[in-house]
């Protein structure tokens, strides 16, 4: 270690820098409080007894420490949350299975084989992303009627499964891919369903992740349409809650018991594909 | 087969495109096929079928479905209706929140990814820290921010009345405060992923560019302005139309933080077409009100890009 040259230049910055960067970080880490501060605040009154919520001065820290909220609300006659979790676990991993599904087998032909309409057909998926997902609401609500789909899994995962966007980012990427392997592949007698699942999709594995990522949050969050077409114990997990808050008007320790509970899985899927899901959106940005 | 093996005898570069995927025309739209049907069946076909549905009556419980051509439509700009009252106060309200959001959506945001840009102690943590409210769902992030604002009891009133000694304010039934839950509630909510781009933005910058203007002795602030935020525009064009959408699809915060009160004041375009539809049972009037709801986005969004693109084309010069 001693004997490594010293290089003047990254000693000299470091050593002005750091003064500097003392403010900047003194007002991140308040901003991080201010930001910390709901969920912590959604946390603490989860473990209060009714009357310590309002209680005078504020209890930052619960004092009489309970989990008799989350007893309550796992129990209550009023919903049940077993079975929305279940529901909801059921229709995110059903729906971005499938979602991936399609978008792999559609974005296949139009990133890497030449056909008449190819293009044609690319675009015309594409400018459905300018429909404002309102249109589609009522006629689509309609539909599930006829279709007797509503309070079935099949409203909650079939509607939303052919998206535009999940073609275009995995066209994009597979266009990327060498055309060489692909060669190689056929010189070994490969058709292109083997192609696809042997050398397209194992190459691709990061925008799978991205893209499932995504697809299981925004299900697992996806709130208008569940909350018409899904009524009782099939509703999803996140608006399911939201029926005890029109029951429960005043007792905020078993509301915030619900919404933790409700946002459990999703912050665990955030920290398995933090990386992924901040890297898929970066590349989603500058794309533009 | 044959034309495998010719290619393969030909240079290296010309075989880069792929013939031989076209043994069997048929062969790319079976791969198209699953999503086509689901894309025609769930996305395309509403387009139209809402257009008929608009143009009839549509009565759930009715066998008949009588043409009405453009009524529901005529009713939107027609004065006295309860439709053109309640759906042009609800598009004010949704304006309002997207004129006042939008700009602070986007300002905070950058401010943040400014902060966080160079490197700084715990820089991966603070990102995760203002990232995450951005994954809880819309129903959790409602019922918490109606409880911080709660009128009495919310942590907000408490430390206003109790800590700062000023008078309580009834966020929760105040025309007017009742938006500041709502769009902090939305900042707190959405400045992750902007940040986010934002940061990635930045990261594409050129860091020789801001080496020569330091050595030219520019500020902090300098540095920004006339290096960061003009190398921004593209990202500020995509953040700013995607929050705008964002915006003009308004529905679970006011839903669950306010109900759309007090007296409609924070009732978006959205929670009035579903209330048309699902309370009213007017499934007509209420897709005829999606269209024009539409439109409108559609007219703003492709302006909103005019008149960026504008802008890029004249800061370039």
């Amino acid at each position: 270690m001693t004997t490594q040259p010293r290089i003047p230049q990254p000693q000299t910055e470091r050593r002005r820098r750091v003064p500097r960067d003392i403010p900047r970080f003194v007002v991140l880490s308040l901003l991080a409080l201010l930001f910390l501060a709901p969920i912590y605040w959604m946390l603490s009154t989860s473990f209060k007894p009714e009357s310590d919520t309002i209680s005078l001065p504020i209890q930052w820290w619960p004092k009489n420490f309970t989990l008799e909220n989350y007893r309550e609300i796992l129990t209550s006659p009023d919903g049940n949350i077993g079975r929305w979790t279940l529901n909801s676990v059921f229709t995110s991993v059903a729906y971005t299975l499938s979602h991936l599904l399609l978008c792999v087998l559609a974005a296949y032909p139009l990133a890497r084989m030449k056909f008449p309409g190819r293009d044609a057909w690319f675009w015309f998926v594409i400018s459905s992303m300018m429909v404002p997902g309102i249109v589609t609401l009522i006629p689509s609500y309609i539909m599930m009627i006829q279709l007797n789909w509503i309070d079935t899994y099949h409203a909650l995962i079939w509607p939303g499964v052919s998206g535009a966007f999940g073609v275009f980012l995995l066209r994009q990427f597979f266009m990327s891919i060498p055309g060489e392997l692909e060669e190689a592949a056929v010189l070994d007698g490969a058709n292109s369903w083997v192609i696809l699942w042997k050398v397209i999709v194992p190459l691709s594995v990061p925008v799978l992740v991205t893209l499932g990522v995504f697809s299981f949050m925004g299900s697992w969050n996806n709130y208008v349409w569940p909350l018409f077409v899904v009524h009782g114990d099939m509703q999803t997990l996140p608006v399911g809650i939201t029926s005890f808050s029109s029951r429960y008007t005043t007792d905020y320790g078993k509301l915030m018991a619900g919404t933790a509970i409700a946002s459990i899985p999703v912050l665990v899927a955030y920290l398995i594909g933090q990386r992924y899901l901040e890297q898929g959106l970066s590349a989603g940005g500058s794309k533009e | 087969m044959s034309e495998i093996t010719s290619n393969t005898s030909v240079p290296r570069k010309r075989s880069r495109k792929l013939s031989y995927n076209t043994t069997h025309p048929l062969l790319p739209w079976l791969y198209l096929l699953p999503h086509a049907i689901f894309f025609l069946g769930f996305i395309v076909f509403p387009v139209f079928y809402g257009i008929y549905i608009s143009v009839h009556r549509w009565d759930p419980l009715s066998e008949s479905q009588p043409f009405v051509g453009m009524e529901f439509y005529a009713n939107l700009f027609k004065a006295g209706t309860p439709q053109s009252e309640f759906f042009w106060k609800t598009f004010i309200n949704t304006t309002i929140f997207t004129v006042v959001s939008v700009p602070l959506l986007v300002g905070t945001s950058i401010g943040l990814a400014a902060l966080l840009f160079k490197p700084i102690f715990g820089r991966a943590f603070f990102r995760s820290i203002f990232f995450m409210p951005g994954i809880l769902a819309v129903s959790v992030m409602g019922i918490l921010w109606r409880w911080l604002f709660e009128n009495q009891s919310g942590l907000v009133n408490i430390i206003l009345t109790e800590y700062l000694k000023l008078p309580g304010i009834p966020f929760l039934t105040t025309e007017g405060w009742a938006w500041v839950p709502i769009v902090l509630g939305t900042v707190w909510w959405t400045i992750g992923f902007n940040m986010t781009l934002y940061l990635a933005a930045m990261n594409n910058i050129p860091k020789a560019i801001y080496e020569a203007a330091e050595i030219d002795g520019a500020t902090g602030f300098q540095q920004f302005r006339y290096i960061t935020w003009p190398n921004l525009s593209s990202t500020t064009l995509f953040v700013v139309v995607t929050t705008v959408l964002a915006s003009f699809q308004l529905f679970g915060q006011p839903q669950l933080i306010t109900s759309g009160g007090p007296t409609r004041s924070t009732q978006s375009v959205i929670m009035y077409i579903t209330e048309e539809a699902f309370s009213n049972n007017q499934f007509s009037s209420a897709a005829a009100m999606s269209f024009v709801f539409g439109l409108i986005m559609l007219i703003f969004t492709a302006f909103q890009f005019w008149l960026q693109t504008r802008d890029l084309r004249g800061s370039k010069k």
